[in-house]
């Protein structure tokens, strides 16, 4: 009982003076913190396996591609070596965004009686999605490292991961991708409300888009096709966060136009996202 | 009692206003395959009801003073519970405003909030929570809620295990735990065993004793009569009455003689 209840109480603050109100943005943080913590505290105690089957999905993915394109395949030119440490830094992030978005369409439904019946601020809906996903990439982190650590005992130096100072971009990376999904997520969440296909065309979308952005394979492969296919795939807001991550084990891989391009995205999507959720959430309302 | 209710309305008309509503319009479609365009979505707020959608309220106005007992009377489809809403804010009307100074404990859908997989207690820290309530406030209120509920053996247990009589209990008693200036009610009353029930019609005393102001919606002359002070009659999506609740009562029952018939209980 004592872990799981712990996880209600709000660690970071030890604010607890007596009669008091929240401010409306106290409000909206300890909203979004209880429901967060709802979500990852539903998702743990109910499986056993639970922290696993968050990383379980990108794993098997990246023992399918790594599987496919260093063993079958035999190309050693996708992609950057080692390769499984460049697949799973594609995809861990891409989990975090997929995850989160194909969530985002279930937001308005999944919780419409919670939704009746309370008056917190409703972005809360799509940001809690956002930060448990979130959270959840943060968890699977260490697996990335054990990958790291297994390839230092490779047999050729180049088959070797190794950590450059541009780790220390990585909080921007999770700043643009968690800015990037919320303003995705606001667009598609009360959207879904009123086309139930929505659902089903995300699902597809995000497949297509899976295979449009440089997670299996980096930008520069795509330059070697044609270096105006390089520039149109860095209009991908996702391109450039992925750079962004890979840049600290492969520095080569870092294209700051790309991350301009998606930085600059981003902002464009979190303020169409808001503006999309403001005009529609009465209507929502009204629909669940 | 009248000792007492004239008192209390002499008292109110002293307090400030603690809802103001003004020119109230809220429309719905009537079905669900009128067509929906992504213009109609972003078209703001139009005046004029489009083709398939009906004007569920409109036109309301009213101010209620802190410390005043309004029930809400009406027949069925009337815009009652809708008004409700509008009011808890947890539905944002089409044309006019609404505006609530103070916070709302509403208790409509109640159990909405609470999680199967969690248990009680999780589930009264997070209920309680997303309304406001800070975490030393729960803390100091929690052993007060669950004595309410009576489920003091449950606490640890997942909330779906609960029976429905206990599911109500223990949600009843988080919302009226709530530290509101303002609660809604929305006939919950009509749930659990009679001994709940007056329990919860004890606690609402005790609310409105401690000076809270009541939105109460229900078809029970009785309980309408018993908590409020000031009736608003709905019909046709228009606000017919406002005044004390006897008159507001009678005049109902003079409009539909027919709904006198059926059991005064009927919810």
């Amino acid at each position: 009982m004592s872990a799981t209840a712990d996880l209600s109480r709000v660690p970071r603050s030890p604010r607890s003076r007596v009669d008091e109100r929240w401010s409306p943005a106290q409000r909206y943080r300890r909203s979004l913190w209880l429901l967060t913590t709802r979500d990852l505290k539903v998702r743990y105690s109910t499986s056993a396996l639970g922290w696993l089957w968050s990383v379980l999905d990108p794993l098997l993915m990246a023992a399918i591609y790594w599987f496919v394109f260093t063993q079958v395949f035999q190309r050693g030119s996708v992609g950057d070596r080692p390769y499984i440490v460049f697949l799973l830094l594609g995809l861990l992030p891409w989990t975090w965004f997929s995850a989160a978005i194909s969530d985002c369409t279930k937001a308005f439904t999944r919780d419409a009686k919670l939704i009746r019946s309370t008056t917190i601020p409703r972005s809360i809906w799509v940001a809690r999605i956002v930060l448990s996903k979130g959270i959840e990439f943060l968890f699977s982190i260490p697996v990335l490292a054990v990958f790291v650590i297994g390839t230092q005992f490779a047999a050729t130096t180049d088959e070797r991961a190794q950590v450059h100072w541009e780790l220390a971009l990585w909080p921007l990376a999770i700043l643009l991708q968690a800015a990037l999904t919320f303003g995705i997520g606001m667009i598609v969440a009360p959207l879904v409300v009123f086309f139930r296909d929505l659902e089903r065309a995300v699902r597809l979308i995000l497949r297509l888009a899976f295979y449009a952005s440089p997670i299996i394979f980096s930008l520069g492969d795509l330059g070697r096709i044609h270096p105006l296919v390089q520039s149109i795939a860095a209009f991908n807001p996702f391109a450039g966060v992925i750079t962004l991550y890979r840049s600290a084990f492969f520095p080569a891989e870092l294209d700051w136009f790309a991350v301009l391009m998606s930085a600059v995205l981003s902002v464009v999507l979190v303020a169409v996202g808001l503006l999309v959720f403001r005009r529609t959430v009465p209507a929502v309302l009204k629909e669940i | 009692m009248t000792a007492v209710d004239a008192t209390r309305e002499a008292a109110v008309d002293a307090q400030p206003v603690a809802i103001a509503v003004r020119d109230l319009g809220i429309r719905f479609k009537r079905n669900r395959t009128s067509r929906r365009s992504f213009k109609d979505l972003f078209s703001g707020r139009a005046r004029r009801a489009r083709p398939g959608e009906f004007w569920a309220l409109q036109g309301l106005s009213f101010d209620v003073r802190a410390g005043e007992a309004i029930g809400v009377v009406g027949r069925n489809g009337q815009g009652k519970s809708t008004l409700l809403k509008l009011v808890a804010q947890v539905m944002l009307p089409d044309e006019g405003s609404v505006e609530v100074r103070g916070g709302v404990a509403p208790l409509i859908e109640i159990t909405g909030g609470f999680v199967g997989d969690l248990t009680v207690r999780d589930n009264v820290y997070l209920t309680a929570g997303l309304h406001g309530m800070t975490k030393a406030r729960i803390d100091e209120a929690f052993e007060q809620i669950i004595d309410f509920a009576e489920i003091g053996d449950f606490v640890d247990t997942p909330y779906k295990h609960l029976s429905s009589g206990m599911k109500v209990r223990i949600a009843f008693a988080v919302i009226a735990r709530l530290e509101e200036p303002i609660m809604l009610v929305d006939e919950v009353l009509a749930v659990g065993d009679k001994a709940f029930k007056e329990k919860c019609y004890a606690r609402i005393d005790e609310m409105l004793a401690e000076g809270r102001t009541l939105f109460f919606v229900s078809h029970s002359e009785k309980d309408l009569l018993r908590f409020c002070t000031r009736g608003l009659y709905l019909d046709k999506g228009g606000l017919v009455l406002d005044a004390p609740i006897r008159e507001v009562v009678d005049r109902y029952n003079a409009d539909y003689p027919v709904a006198r018939k059926t059991p005064p209980k009927a919810t």
